[in-house]
């Protein structure tokens, strides 16, 4: 199994690793993308997110502003209206004189009053006597005597020429969040206080100034110069003390910064500020980053759009490159199987253009490899022939001379019928020598040969060699070479009886398993099993008495003719004799070769 | 190849359709425009303790065939006047309301303004059920418009403790005349200090009170400016000169000083709507020591001891789900004598239905008021109260008239006073 995954691995090892770099670099790169465009969105976002909030923030400003300088307006104008300040003082002896005063008190709040009333501000005038005059009892039902000794008015009481801007959620304003703009009424040149007003606006109401700017992420709080959270759309925190908010807000207004990231009631924000020097109060707006962003940047869909892309990319590549490498491989397996097994066996030729044209070229090659290989083969076959064929035509001229003298040595001692026998027998000897090497003879010509020879060989040596011819019958008509068995005999002729003067040859022709076997034994002197192995039978390097061919010759020329079941084989005893078997293959006589 | 780069054609084609699909897909919510749909009905009021609270037990008693929601929205009252003054005179009637509740003595000017922006809803009730002196100020050319909830009905509150002290008994406060009224005022001043009631100079309700007993207003049923020939008018200013001059008024310049007024025991009577009850009632330590007499009257002919000050009634406006919103209303404040037996109990508020009179939680005894059946009193009061055309312009008209009783009080001529406030009032309204 395992063996199994590996070897599909190494199969497909090309397509893994081309896949693998292109998938991971596909992502790599979609990915990086991706973050980036995120990122680019999300800052560009942001940027513009801080340049419209900083503009809103800028006219949020001016609706306090403005607010403040109704306000301001409206305190000026109670502080200087006459009669109001001359109702106030005055003492009353009876109900007509008092009415006149709360009426006339009324009608010229009344005038003042309808400059801050569009903001759903509060006029509130209170005499030393906590007579109070509200514009708007609905708005702040309070009572005089409590105002009186809030500290409120006790603050009022102490900063007597400011405008003071106050937060109150307490029973004074029945734990309505407002804020109270009070002021004490003093004579100008002594000093002397002769009433209060305050200018009240609920929370709600102030937060009607900013809040169509707020969303959900996006808030805008309204602190004081105590830290105080006077106004949000951050219902809960309102009152509460944020000194660290403050701090911020004020290193944002006096660095000139366009923004920090703050972390503020354990989250992380966006935080923009602005100063109200009128009101020596900070509008803060803390935006919510993730919160916005959601909103508006979806992240979702961009990862979204950028898996699918990917997935299709990779879905394409995959296609692509399993079409380009699986040919590739095919042809990588079937030139790696050539090589061990089939040679000659062309590559199929398909899969893609690259493949194609690798798996022809290839082809080409082969086949050209295959012609050139041919030629080659055939070449040294030629030259093999012709090399044997010369060997052949070189009937030893010694052999010539010798036999010719020999023979005029028998016509001069007169043994003319000694003489006409060799010479015979050298002629047909010659005749038979004479023409194709590859030439096939029956045995029975061979053996004639051979007779021959051995008649030449005894006129001229005489006969103390005796040569035995044991030849089965069936032999006779079958065909074999030229000039395998004379070797061996001349061999042991001239070899084989150094030290023996006396001995026989031997020459056993018969049919067996198929085959034609020659066996020429010898009871000569023998040789060595090592020379035989080394495969110096004969006579190396000396020349071959008869023909060119020599004993070493045979075995080859046997081998290059009918395969390696044929060819010779050695045994030798020493001072016992040798035994050379040569197998041939069965050529039956053909009729009209004769 | 050719086949490798059709294929890749057809897959960024495939590609680029699903990207568009997945961009499109998240914007398919549709705009929802609001307004009443279905069986959904909106009411605007302002007082949560109230009116809302009252058309909340509306709406839990409400027992039509038909299945209503009612989405109650709170406003402050002058933003109510505010929004329909808006949405009416714009035409559009985007985002208004099916019922709102409006104050009687600014109902005409609204009837009057934007006669089509009203849906006559007199077929859905018997009108004669409700006390008469409502029907006028929610009337116009003899449509019925206005559902009449609540009286403001007046009575005399007044500390027994104090008159007794002075020597006055329960029948000597009981059906008098303002003059009468002034006399006793002068008396337990002087026998116990106390001042006699008390008054915002700004706040001309008292004028009000005084005309209505005597079936007149600032305006006639033509609703031409009547001051000078206004003998009622004539006799509640000089009434309220001499209040001012018997120096028994404990004067206060806003609401919580009207209140402390009596909560702290510094006046003896408070002449005033019915609805002055629970905040008498919420100074616990005066338990037993109110009363309720019958409204003062004025020297006059056809004058009775009875008068108004404030109470409102349901308008159904002509959009989409009138017929819904009448029917709601009928069923509930126009013919369920059950439901105002639990108004008056649950939320003290008394109607003007009159069969609800004859109920027994009308009958109830107040102890605070020292067993007094003040529910029924009032209701009994409420039948006799005249009928006034309150007019469009009471409030302008009052303004003007405030300013110059000033010159009253501080010795211009009645003549005067009239003549000059109703040429001011006529370049002003006509």
């Amino acid at each position: 199994m395992m063996k199994k995954i590996v070897h599909i691995i190494q199969d497909n090892n090309l397509f893994i690793k081309i896949f693998l770099v292109m998938v991971i670099s596909i992502i790599a790169v979609s990915i990086f993308i991706t973050i980036s465009s995120i990122r680019m969105s999300s800052n560009l976002f942001m940027e513009t997110f801080s340049i419209t909030n900083t503009k809103v923030l800028t006219q949020i400003k001016d609706r306090f502003n403005t607010f403040s300088y109704s306000v301001v307006s409206t305190s000026i104008k109670v502080d200087e209206n006459g009669t109001i300040k001359r109702r106030l003082q005055e003492e009353t002896s009876n109900d007509i004189e008092k009415s006149r005063s709360y009426y006339q008190i009324k009608t010229q709040m009344e005038r003042i009053f309808a400059e801050i009333d569009p903001n759903e501000a509060n006029l509130i005038i209170m005499s030393l006597d906590n007579e109070i005059f509200n514009m708007n009892y609905f708005n702040w039902p309070v009572k005089g005597t409590e105002l009186r000794n809030h500290p409120i008015t006790k603050q009022t009481e102490a900063r007597t020429n400011e405008i003071i801007y106050q937060f109150d959620q307490s029973n004074l304003t029945n734990n309505i969040p407002m804020v109270i703009v009070s002021k004490a009424l003093t004579e100008h040149s002594t000093g002397k206080i002769y009433g209060y007003q305050y200018v009240s606006i609920r929370e709600k109401d102030l937060r009607s100034f900013y809040e169509g700017y707020t969303s959900e992420g996006n808030n805008v709080l309204l602190i004081n110069s105590s830290g105080q959270i006077i106004s949000s759309n951050f219902h809960q925190k309102i009152g509460e003390k944020e000194p660290k908010l403050l701090q911020t807000a004020k290193n944002i207004e006096n660095q000139g910064i366009e923004y920090l990231n703050v972390n503020i009631f354990n989250e992380d924000y966006l935080m923009l500020a602005e100063y109200l020097p009128t009101l020596d109060m900070y509008i803060v707006n803390l935006v919510d980053k993730d919160k916005v962003q959601s909103n508006l940047v979806d992240t979702n869909e961009i990862i979204l759009i950028s898996t699918l892309i990917v997935l299709i990319a990779v879905f394409i590549v995959f296609l692509i490159l399993r079409k380009m490498t699986v040919s590739i491989s095919k042809l990588v397996n079937q030139i790696s199987d050539m090589a061990r097994y089939q040679f000659t066996k062309p590559l199929e030729e398909t899969g893609g253009y690259e493949a194609k044209k690798i798996a022809n070229s290839f082809n080409y090659m082969l086949n050209e490899l295959h012609d050139y290989v041919e030629i080659l083969l055939r070449t040294q076959e030629k030259q093999r022939k012709a090399e044997l064929e010369a060997l052949q035509h070189q009937i030893n001229p010694h052999f010539i001379y010798n036999t010719l003298a020999s023979i005029k040595f028998m016509i001069k001692q007169g043994k003319k019928e000694t003489a006409f026998n060799t010479i015979d027998a050298f002629i047909s000897l010659i005749q038979n020598a004479l023409g194709d090497v590859d030439e096939l003879i029956t045995v029975e010509q061979e053996l004639g040969n051979l007779k021959n020879y051995v008649l030449i060989n005894h006129a001229r040596y005489g006969d103390r060699i005796k040569v035995n011819y044991l030849v089965s019958p069936d032999c006779l008509h079958l065909q074999l070479p030229k000039l395998v068995i004379q070797p061996f005999i001349e061999n042991a002729f001239f070899h084989a009886f150094t030290k023996k003067k006396h001995g026989y040859i031997q020459i056993l022709m018969a049919q067996r398993e198929n085959s034609l076997v020659c066996e020429i034994v010898d009871n000569g002197d023998g040789i060595n099993e090592e020379k035989i192995d080394r495969k110096a039978i004969g006579m190396k390097g000396k020349r071959q008495l008869f023909s060119g061919i020599g004993v070493r010759n045979v075995h080859e020329r046997i081998q290059l003719l009918y395969g390696k079941n044929y060819g010779v084989n050695i045994t030798s005893e020493l001072n016992k004799g040798t035994k050379v078997v040569i197998t041939l293959p069965i050529i039956e006589e053909l009729e009209n070769q004769k | 190849m050719k086949r490798i780069s059709k294929k890749l054609l057809f897959f960024l084609f495939l590609a680029l359709i699903l990207t568009l699909a997945a961009c499109s897909g998240g914007n398919e919510s549709g705009s929802d425009e609001g307004g009443s749909d279905g069986n959904t009905i909106t009411a605007w009021a302002w007082d949560p303790n109230f009116n809302i609270a009252a058309l909340e037990l509306a709406k839990e008693k409400y027992s039509g065939e038909e299945g209503i929601e009612l989405d109650i929205i709170e406003n402050a009252q002058d933003d109510i006047v505010q929004k329909l003054n808006t949405g009416l005179s714009s035409g559009t009637m985007k985002g208004m309301p099916n019922i709102v509740l409006i104050e009687d003595q600014r109902a005409q000017s609204f009837l009057q303004s934007y006669p089509d922006a009203f849906y006559p809803i007199g077929d859905y009730f018997n009108k004669e059920d409700f006390a008469s002196y409502k029907l006028p100020p929610t009337s116009l050319d003899g449509k019925q418009y206005g559902l009449p909830f609540d009286t403001g009905v007046t009575g005399l509150f007044y500390r027994t403790d104090y008159l007794e002290e002075a020597g006055f008994t329960k029948e000597d406060l009981t059906n008098i005349t303002w003059k009468q009224y002034i006399e006793i005022g002068k008396t337990v001043k002087e026998k116990t200090g106390h001042n006699f009631l008390s008054l915002d100079p700004n706040d001309l309700g008292i004028l009000r009170v005084m005309m209505q007993s005597a079936g007149a207003w600032y305006t006639d049923e033509e609703g031409n400016i009547n001051l000078v020939d206004n003998e009622p008018l004539r006799l509640a200013l000089e009434n309220y000169k001499a209040i001012m001059e018997a120096d028994m008024v404990k004067l206060n310049s806003d609401w919580s000083q009207y209140i402390a007024a009596f909560n702290s025991g510094d006046v003896a009577t408070v002449p005033a709507g019915n609805w002055i009850a629970p905040s008498i009632e919420a100074e616990e330590s005066q338990a037993g020591k109110w009363a309720v007499a019958p409204t003062p009257r004025l020297d006059i002919e056809g004058t009775v001891n009875a008068s108004n000050q404030g109470g409102s009634s349901f308008y159904v406006l002509n959009i989409d789900g009138k017929e819904k919103a009448a029917e709601f209303l009928a069923n509930t404040f126009g013919s369920n004598v059950e439901f105002y037996d639990e108004l008056v109990t649950e939320v003290g508020a008394l109607g003007t239905y009159t069969p609800a009179a004859e109920s027994e939680a009308y009958q109830v005894e107040n102890e605070f008021f020292g067993g007094q059946q003040l529910i029924s009193d009032f209701s009994k009061w409420m039948e006799e109260i005249p009928q006034v055309d309150y007019g469009m312009n009471t409030y302008g008209i009052e303004d003007i008239l405030a300013a110059e009783i000033q010159n009253y009080l501080n010795g211009k001529s009645l003549e005067d006073v009239l003549a000059d406030a109703q040429s001011q009032a006529e370049a002003q309204f006509k």
